[in-house]
């Protein structure tokens, strides 16, 4: 399985996803969007923080097991980090797979294992020093 | 030997400060640098990494550059 994970400061690009065979049946992306409302307030965006190469090394073991649970033949994650203004995107994955069925399941279980012990923070402010 | 801590998201506000240099003995453990350094700190909810490793408490720094601590995730 092709894997690439990418952190960034700046929006999110969404990449040109070549297909990596003529194999790929199903191509499943999903755009993580900051939505203005957060218990009930209002906000201007998220602030994100990241352990990097503690959320790199969690989120490859976890994504390479998914990728023998449900086989893919490619995946790209990004995650921004610092501030990400309401309806800009903080997160960005793109499955590949022979078959659908596969790249809905991986995209699932890779947002449920993000949120399970992947380094990564929220802020509903920006720190000081930001 | 020394060891560089790392505090993250509401860890930093919690600790005072977001990275810190600190000595230390292969022989301590998160636990006994948190007792020494900054004792007021509840650590009920973080979790601790040794080297971009999750650890337990107990667990000794041995030979570790880098400790870690981990608040409760909200990536995504």
């Amino acid at each position: 399985m092709h894997l690439e994970i990418h952190f960034t400061a700046e929006a999110i690009v969404t990449p040109s996803c070549a297909l990596p065979s003529k194999e790929i049946g199903a191509l499943v992306e999903f755009h993580g969007i900051v939505r203005e409302m957060e218990d009930n307030q209002a906000l201007p965006g998220l602030f994100y923080e990241a352990y990097e190469p503690m959320a790199r090394r969690v989120l490859e073991r976890h994504l390479l097991e998914l990728g023998t649970l449900h086989p893919c033949q490619a995946v790209h994650f990004i995650h921004r980090t610092g501030w990400v203004p309401v309806g800009e995107a903080s997160l960005y994955i793109c499955v590949m797979s022979a078959h659908r069925g596969e790249a809905l399941r991986f995209l699932a279980d890779s947002i449920d294992r993000l949120k399970l012990d992947v380094p990564i923070w929220k802020r509903t402010t920006r720190p000081p020093e930001s | 030997m020394e060891i560089t801590l790392l505090a993250f998201a509401t860890s930093s506000d919690a600790f005072g400060f977001s990275s810190r240099v600190v000595s230390c003995s292969a022989d301590d453990t998160p636990l006994t640098l948190v007792q020494r350094i900054a004792p007021q700190v509840n650590i009920a909810s973080l979790r601790v990494a040794l080297d971009c490793e999750f650890a337990t408490w107990d667990t000794p720094i041995g030979a570790a550059r880098e400790l870690a601590f981990i608040p409760p995730v909200s990536g995504g």
